[in-house]
């Protein structure tokens, strides 16, 4: 969080005192990018053909989606809740665009179609959390469940495959020039789409600094005028809507519809959140965060493959890179 | 009073359950067209059946994903509490269902193993049912090897086994009888094992990562449907289709067209029908028909290639 956003956050509400940000904030961010610079010039020297253009495209397109996601789920854990339905959202939304797309539907209409099955997804996540009151580890625990059946259900759990031009989003690409560079693929450019709208929206807007105030302290947050209720829900919106996006990126890369895959997707989305910083205890965390988590992630997963890293082995390392991250940013917020 | 109901209405479940002959089908997951069509065959199966036994039932279920054990294991003990006749059984992992097999065993239910290894004694279930998944991976090396071999003239270079679930019994079957065929018969050094948790997205991202460190790589093998397909994406995306050496398993739409298309050159595709179809039999010969059942039956597979895949041999197999 930075400081201007921190200080118009108090100005909206005068008990948001817990939401003031770390003064090593700055240096905190720049730390956790020197981490992404390192591990990549690390990998550049140790990995055969990771520098070249070709896999650094690649990685690109590979994290892309981990990085949609992770933007997503750090608004629900901004707000000090949490979202666990995403990789069934991903399943679910990619699954209904493809059948959509076979029946006859536009392809950019039934793209359409699964981005607003993935923001009811969101919608419902919100009521059930401000409406029943659940926990919001719960509600999204049980909708996990609920649309991941809903997504077997309605293919009978077979792969469907997709329309070729339903392929166009996930694997064209933009200034292709020749074997060197294949060109920058569309999902690479809707990620820096949404990490810049996403930060426009945490930063300069109402809704933005709402969300860090209802993650502070929710109870000063409603007596200083919030619609609480109004924030949480649009906060699980984005969060699926984004998970929906990711969804229609991969049934394009694969061209089918994959009702059983992105299962455990989430925890990835939440593993590259808290890297970049964001507080599972709510108030903190930025879109920017995410995405330095997201590469951090999706580096070493490349870096090490490509290595020829024993794949157990590669478990471990991302395993451990989580606790330190989390670790190194306790210890620097206690002093 | 409500008590009462509630006693009543259990009990009125459990007459049910134990009057309705149930064989219980539990597969690693119901998520996939492999196990659907497993599915398709048991049901084929109890149509056969009811003629002899109209209050057979047959409940098909699994876990929500291949690599959930515990979860397939509850699914096995309620069966056992529900006094079901038989158990055909697709373990997800060669020792954790050993336990929950013998509980079955000592109920007096006999359990049909199909499709994956299980350890243990023999003695715990009365038949075994499966693809011979060492012979069906020895014979993708050796589609591989022979096709290096005409490709390039000679058995040497590196390839890459994209595998799916470390550990589970058809895997180790399969990929382990692929290793020691390209070991024993051929020069040609495999650089990466990599595991994709039967996820087509991961198998897709690893598979390029593989082929972006490995420029070199002449030939490659995907050892079950989502990673096969996966990889099939992978090599299409590379502009690589046809230009190494790419093995397949399992035989779904998407895999029948990469076969058409030149991306793949070859799956093997086991009779998962085969399978469903004679576990159900095999159980009800066990259980309710009392007869003595083979312990080990080989459902068997078939190498489908571009030019076989009209055939009716790989026709019947192709789902």
């Amino acid at each position: 969080m930075s400081d201007p956003q921190t200080r118009r956050t108090v100005d909206h509400g005068p008990e948001m005192a817990a939401a003031t940000g770390r003064s090593g904030a700055a240096l905190d961010r720049f730390l956790t990018f020197g981490a992404v610079v390192v591990l990549f010039a690390v990998f550049s020297i140790t990995a055969k053909n990771f520098f070249t253009m070709r896999s650094i495209l690649s990685l690109a397109l590979q994290t892309s989606t981990t990085t949609i996601m992770g933007i997503g789920v750090t608004f629900t854990i901004i707000t000090a809740g949490i979202d666990l339905s995403i990789g069934s959202v991903i399943a679910l939304t990619g699954t209904v665009a493809v059948m959509a797309a076979i029946a006859g539907v536009p392809i950019w209409a039934s793209m359409f179609v699964g981005l607003l099955t993935g923001a009811a997804c969101g919608a419902a996540n919100g009521l059930l959390i401000t409406r029943l009151k659940l926990p919001p580890f719960i509600a999204t625990l049980g909708m996990m469940m609920v649309v991941r059946g809903v997504a077997l259900t309605i293919t009978n759990a077979n792969a469907k495959p997709a329309p070729e031009a339903f392929g166009g989003l996930g694997n064209d690409t933009l200034f292709r020039a020749g074997p060197q560079f294949p060109g920058i693929s569309y999902p690479v450019l809707i990620m820096i789409g949404v990490a810049l709208v996403f930060h426009f929206i945490l930063k300069r807007t109402r809704i933005g600094r709402y969300t860090y105030a209802v993650g502070s302290t929710e109870e000063a947050a409603r007596l200083s005028g919030i619609k609480v209720n109004r924030v949480k829900i649009i906060n699980y919106v984005f969060s699926a809507l984004l998970a929906g996006l990711v969804g229609i990126i991969l049934a394009s890369r694969m061209v089918t519809s994959q009702p059983n895959s992105a299962i455990g997707y989430e925890l990835n989305a939440i593993a590259a959140s808290v890297i970049g910083g964001t507080s599972l205890m709510g108030g903190m965390g930025t879109v920017g965060g995410a995405v330095i988590g997201s590469f951090i992630i999706g580096i070493l997963t490349v870096g090490l493959t490509m290595q020829g890293a024993n794949y157990f082995m590669q478990q471990i390392v991302i395993g451990l890179v989580v606790i330190f991250a989390v670790a190194f940013d306790q210890i620097r917020s206690r002093r | 009073m409500r008590k009462l109901l509630l006693v009543l209405v259990a009990l009125a479940l459990v007459a049910g359950a134990v009057s309705a002959q149930e064989i219980a089908v539990i597969v690693k997951t119901g998520n996939s067209s492999f196990w659907q069509n497993v599915q398709t065959g048991c049901f084929d199966a109890m149509k056969e059946l009811k003629a002899k036994t109209p209050k057979l039932s047959v409940t098909f279920l699994g876990a929500q994903s291949e690599s959930n054990i515990a979860e397939e294991i509850n699914i096995v003990e309620s069966a056992i509490d529900r006094g079901v006749k038989a158990i055909v059984l697709a373990p997800s992992d060669v020792t954790a269902l050993v336990p929950a097999v013998k509980k079955a065993k000592d109920a007096g239910i006999p359990v049909v193993i199909i499709d994956s290894l299980l350890t243990g004694p023999t003695s715990n279930y009365v038949s075994f049912l499966a693809t011979d998944n060492d012979a069906a991976g020895r014979a993708c090396a050796k589609e591989l090897v022979d096709r290096v071999k005409a490709a390039t003239g000679s058995d040497d270079g590196k390839i890459a086994v994209m595998s799916y679930v470390a550990g589970v019994g058809s895997e180790i079957g399969r990929v382990g009888g692929f290793k020691d065929y390209i070991a024993k018969n051929s020069h040609l050094e495999i650089v990466t094992t990599q595991y994709s948790n039967a996820d087509m997205p991961t198998a897709l991202n690893q598979t390029t990562n593989v082929l972006s460190a490995n420029p070199d790589l002449v030939g490659i093998f995907g050892a079950n449907e989502p990673t096969a397909v996966g990889m099939g994406r992978a090599i299409a995306q590379a502009g690589l289709a046809g230009k190494i050496v790419a093995i397949g398993f399992d035989g779904n739409a998407a895999l029948q067209n990469f076969i058409k298309d030149g991306t793949l050159q070859a799956i093997a595709v086991q009779s998962s029908y085969n399978m469903g179809y004679q576990g159900v039999k095999t159980a009800y010969d066990a259980s309710i028909g009392k007869k003595k059942v083979p312990a080990k039956v080989d459902t068997g597979f078939i190498i489908v290639t571009k030019d076989n895949i009209d055939s009716s041999a790989a026709k019947n197999v192709l789902y």
